[in-house]
């Protein structure tokens, strides 16, 4: 499994849905239009049930035929963004392909950032000093945008 | 694109989340990050009927066919091929100037295809 992202230092928007697609911009290998369906799968995900899966860290995700490869957005705010019940201030953002391999891959991506949350906690994470960082702690090899 | 074919396609990815939270071993990990999968599962169906019933009835049925016979229904085009039966297409479908313009199907196989952006 490819384990690149790309990373949004200073988020600029505040709330939910202008986060995702403020998130979603920076993907290169996707065009508008796709943008907008991928947006409209991720609400639809949170609008099902908030992806907060620490204090102020938030871990909106699905899997879409939009995609054909893992697509993996971190997102920082210095101000925090409404989520809406909660301020977030982290926001991990996964989108995993339909492929056959695809819930298997899926589930070991969930997998692989749950125990790097919890290997190097919130508050390292939060204080990560660069997008570099922030990705290497993640386990990820960042993409330079 | 077709109004109808954005939908299908949120409707594809809409089945896809509701069935990932199905299986054990994501609910296991959903679970242990912190989420509350159960929940999200009965929501996102709510949303699933919703959308359905805002998609053309043709469409609709033709989406609950297709899914029965080969588990996914919408598929994109890549390389002049469908993605589903890899069947090259006719070249007036794939050369078509409004390819996303109508909701098109595989003349091969009958999935709905469409042409990523």
């Amino acid at each position: 499994m490819d384990r690149s992202c790309y990373c949004l230092w200073d988020l600029q928007s505040t709330d939910r849905s202008s986060t995702l697609s403020e998130m979603l911009s920076c993907v290169a290998q996707t065009g508008e239009h796709s943008r907008e369906l991928l947006l409209r799968a991720l609400e639809a995900r949170e609008l099902a049930g908030a992806t907060i899966v620490a204090p102020g860290t938030a871990m909106p995700h699905c899997r879409s035929i939009l995609v054909d490869d893992f697509v993996v957005v971190l997102g920082r705010s210095r101000e925090g963004v409404s989520w809406p019940e909660e301020r977030v201030r982290l926001i991990i953002l996964f989108i995993s392909p339909v492929k056959p391999s695809g819930p298997q891959e899926h589930m070991e991506l969930i997998k692989h950032l749950a125990g790097k949350i919890g290997e190097s906690g919130q508050e390292k994470l939060f204080k990560a000093s660069s997008s570099k960082q922030l990705a290497d702690m993640l386990g990820f090899q960042l993409i330079e945008s | 694109m077709h109004p109808d074919l954005e939908k299908l396609i949120s409707l594809h990815d809409l089945d896809v989340m509701i069935k990932d939270l199905g299986r054990a071993d994501i609910l296991q990990e959903e679970v242990r990050l912190g989420l509350s999968p159960d929940a999200a599962v009965g929501e996102l169906k709510t949303i699933r009927e919703q959308l359905s019933s805002s998609i053309g009835k043709r469409w609709l049925a033709l989406y609950g066919q297709i899914c029965v016979r080969y588990g996914n229904a919408v598929v994109p085009v890549v390389m002049q091929r469908c993605t589903g039966c890899l069947t090259r297409l006719p070249t007036a479908v794939y050369s078509a100037d409004d390819r996303n313009e109508q909701v098109r199907t595989c003349p091969t196989c009958g999935r709905i295809i469409y042409w990523a952006d």
